[in-house]
């Protein structure tokens, strides 16, 4: 059997190797904490800066506005929980948008629990936020809004620009949840007055378990986690240099090859997306237009999503599923309801993400092996009468 | 997804054996399963009690397709007996082993398909045999069809025919809808315990839909007994009907001798019935209306055990069942309240409560709520306690009277089922936990029965039954329904 195809990028990305060249010698002799007085330190210190002018390049910011993480989620978190828990007494009220990654989502359940209101703001069928609601809920108490770029399920790109000028206009923080879309779309921190910005190494092809929270100069947080200050104290503990020159790399990488890899993973999906669509009752979710240049989204009638999965990866295919399905309960996915699908649909659906690695071949071998997987799970299926 | 899948299973998923569906299939049974909207689907073919061909259908996540293709292959071309003894486990073994945690419902869902499906056949053969039942063969031969209601008591009967050497084969009624998880039997969670417990002991479980004949026969007679102002006994009316002409024509059709329930009674030669060994579960007073010749076959394990002994029997045998509660008193209406459950069935109109001699006393609001004895609820004051004398259905009327009103010494009975010669009937039991009362019993001109009682007995119900006892008390001579006095 030849290699699996992988095309569930959207989960992780494989590390390119140039960043792996990159980390190696960090993994390897030159190895120093940066807080360190020594030439080992330096050399540390210089890795870890020369990676914040990186990922600071790929989105317009300046280095100092940079803070490591362990990756997206915390992130998320440290934005969330941060601008909220910063903010005076009068501030209690939170804007943030139905369809945010379980980060955000999570984090700001956290602080509905510590006694913060907060409104949820819907999305349409397509999942884009609608401008003019998102404006109506803020109010003068309102400590922080936040809305993704672009959702990590169905792709949809979210109209940030416009939020985060209305958040400006309003004096009010925005955090934007950027791990899908960096890389994919263009970001410029100088052209959108976001406060915060959240960015993962590993959807980059970079390493796993780091991170970057873009914090505009001036935009105040409460840290989550305490140490020996290091991050300007918004991220105490040693830093993980070896992850973050990775994150640097991969960041330059992703800014340098933005265009070509877009044109690529467009041909790629367009390819699939055509293709999938011959057969019936299959169904592209997300907005067309407003769409991730990697992201297929997919509902397939008549089969649960976990059997198609484990079908393809027997054939030799590696896509992502969007909701499991357990005894332990329910878990569909809250995006796919606020977008208004049936709970029975969220279980039916697929998501297909090339990466600039794919070619078309291993696309058009893999929109056979799905035609012929879905083909045999209706067969079996009794709810489907195709 | 924590946990991956074996090799087997994606083996099922991705080269399913016997997918499909028969196009005239013996048996056609579907499970659903609400966590996540799997449905499984199985479509049988068996002749003579062979399962010759087995098709599936799945929608669902890869343990249930898997489960499925494997439950399929592994029953194909068994005897019933077999295919209804695969456990859980047994299919999990087929499986390669234990399937990811959280997924463990794809066995149940298959199964519970695949057993739907048998019921099926089983009502297909019937066809108005399990609406209307026919009568058994003679009995003999160590062979059992023992009814499971999902309880200790039956459970321990089905473990001691095993235990006594019986070939056994375990069946649970599906009587009406009760409601998801409610232990109420018949439930959906009951008869897959049921059937767990059954699997547990080895012991194939089968399930026969009766709940149109029970409807007819129990449930309506039930509420239509209250809007003529008597007093019904569901169980006797399931005893007469329904139960034990389900469990012989599953008998019958596995070539099986002999039923069995977790009833507190004995059965001997006559047949007739006897008291069981423990006094104070006795179900005599129910049991009276079973066909003779389908008793002739029928076997009481319990009626040689008290209910102590019967709990720690099962829990000696590590029965999940030991610590299960004592059944209800009436198994369709779980709650207890079956006022509000014959008022939701049947029309109340009020009506005027009135003494022995007409005159009007107060109102009421319908004659469904009352019964014969009653004190409660009358909602008239007097300076002595009223009871409920006579409810009289057509005037819309209910008598009331003193306690000593109440006293009768003639008692009518239609519909009796004689297990031995009127003669030997010396006394009669006219409530479920009465004591029985010396009589004597003739044959009036149109049918009926009277029994002369030698003291009188305050609060006779018609639509009770009136069960003759032998002189020492302990066997049951027949039995029949209370009539009114002024029919």
């Amino acid at each position: 059997m030849t290699d699996p195809v992988y095309l569930d990028n959207a989960a992780t990305t494989p590390l390119d190797p140039r960043v792996l060249e990159a980390m190696l010698p960090h993994l390897g002799g030159r190895r120093g904490n940066p807080s360190s007085l020594h030439a080992f330190g330096d050399s540390a210190r210089e890795g870890l800066e020369e990676a914040r002018a990186g990922v600071a390049s790929l989105i317009g910011a300046s280095p100092g506005e940079i803070v490591f993480t362990s990756g997206g989620t915390e992130s998320d978190d440290l934005a969330v929980l941060g601008l909220a828990r910063s903010a005076g007494p009068d501030k209690r009220h939170a804007v943030v948008s139905c369809v945010e990654h379980a980060a955000v989502r999570e984090a700001t359940k956290r602080l509905q629990s510590e006694g913060f209101e907060v409104s949820w703001i819907g999305v349409d069928e397509d999942g884009l936020v609608d401008p003019a609601e998102f404006a109506a809920s803020l109010r003068r108490d309102t400590v922080l809004a936040a809305v993704m770029w672009a959702n990590n399920e169905v792709g949809t790109v979210e109209p940030v620009l416009e939020l985060a000028d209305i958040c400006a206009a309003k004096d009010v923080p925005f955090h934007a949840d950027a791990v899908q879309a960096a890389g994919r779309v263009p970001i410029d921190v100088s052209e959108t007055p976001v406060s915060t910005l959240a960015l993962s190494g590993h959807k980059l092809y970079g390493p796993q378990g780091i991170g970057a929270l873009y914090v505009r100069e001036g935009v105040s947080l409460e840290p989550i986690v305490y140490g020996g200050g290091q991050e300007k104290g918004l991220r105490s503990g040693t830093e993980n240099v070896v992850g973050i020159v990775g994150l640097g790399t991969a960041a330059r990488l992703a800014r340098e090859e933005m265009d070509d890899r877009v044109t690529h993973e467009r041909e790629l999906r367009d390819r699939i997306m055509a293709g999938v669509e011959e057969i019936p009752d299959v169904l592209v979710n997300g907005h067309r237009g407003r769409r991730l240049s990697n992201n297929v989204h997919l509902t397939v009638s008549g089969v649960q999503a976990e059997s198609l999965v484990l079908f393809l990866d027997s054939l030799g295919y590696a896509v992502g599923s969007g909701s499991a399905c357990s005894s332990g309960g329910h878990k569909a996915s809250p995006v796919l309801l606020a977008m208004g699908l049936p709970e029975r649909e969220a279980f039916s659906v697929v998501r297909i993400t090339v990466g600039k690695d794919n070619t078309l071949e291993e696309v058009d071998d893999f929109l056979e092996a799905f035609s012929t997987a879905v083909a045999q799970l209706r067969e079996l299926s009794p709810l489907y009468a195709g | 997804m924590s946990d991956r899948y074996r090799q087997q299973v994606v083996d099922h998923l991705v080269r399913p054996r016997n997918a499909g569906e028969l196009g005239d299939p013996s048996g056609r049974g579907e499970s659903g399963d609400a966590a996540c909207g799997d449905v499984a689907c199985f479509t049988v073919g068996i002749s003579d009690n062979v399962l010759e061909q087995v098709r599936y259908k799945v929608y669902g996540c890869a343990a249930c397709i898997a489960a499925g293709s494997a439950l399929a292959e592994l029953v194909e071309s068994k005897h019933l007996l077999d295919a209804a003894s695969v456990s859980k486990a047994d299919l999990q073994d087929a499986l390669g082993g234990p399937l990811p945690a959280g997924k463990e419902h794809a066995l149940t869902l298959v199964l519970d398909a695949m057993h739907k499906a048998f019921e099926d056949h089983w009502n297909r053969k019937a066809g108005e045999m399990l609406s209307e039942a026919e009568r058994g063969r003679v009995a003999g031969g160590k062979s059992v069809v023992a009814a499971m209601s999902g309880g200790v008591d039956s459970a321990v009967t089905a473990l001691l025919l095993k235990e006594a050497g019986y070939e056994v084969a375990t069946v649970t009624f599906r009587l009406h809808d009760g409601e998801r998880g409610s232990r109420s039997c018949c439930s959906p969670d009951t008869v897959l315990f049921a059937r767990d417990t059954a699997h547990r002991m080895g012991l194939p479980h089968f399930t026969l839909n009766l709940k149109e004949l029970f409807d007819r026969r129990v449930m309506q007679d039930f509420v239509g007994s209250y809007s003529e102002g008597r007093t019904p006994n569901p169980c006797v009316a399931c005893n007469a009907h329904v139960k034990f002409h389900a469990s012989s024509f599953l008998a019958d059709e596995l070539g099986y001798h002999h039923v069995a329930t977790g009833h507190y009674a004995r059965v001997e030669e006559g047949p007739t019935l006897a008291r069981p060994v423990d006094a104070s579960k006795d179900q005599t007073y129910v049991l009276w209306p079973v066909p003779r010749d389908l008793l002739s076959r029928t076997i009481f394990p319990l009626g040689e055990y008290r209910k102590a002994q019967v709990r720690a029997i099962a829990e000696e045998r590590g029965l999940a069942v030991a610590y299960t509660p004592e059944s209800q008193d009436i198994c369709f209406i779980p709650d207890g309240d079956y006022r509000r459950f014959v008022r939701k069935k049947a029309a109340a109109e009020p009506g005027d409560v009135v003494d022995r001699e007409g005159r009007v006393l107060g109102r009421h609001t319908g004659v469904v709520d009352f019964t014969v004895g009653q004190r409660r609820g009358i909602g008239v004051s007097a300076p002595t306690p009223l009871y409920v004398s006579e409810v009289r259905p057509r005037t819309g009327q209910v008598v009331v009277g003193r306690k000593q009103d109440l006293e009768v010494r003639e008692v009518g009975i239609r519909d009796l089922n004689w297990f031995l010669d009127p003669e030997k009937a010396a006394c009669v039991q006219v409530r479920y936990n009465g004591s029985p009362v010396p009589c004597t019993v003739e044959e009036a001109d149109d049918g009926r029965w009277l029994a002369s009682l030698d003291e009188p007995v305050i609060g006779v119900a018609p639509g009770q039954s009136a069960v003759f006892y032998t002189g020492d008390g302990e066997r049951v001579v027949g039995g029949g329904v209370v009539v009114r006095s002024d029919s």
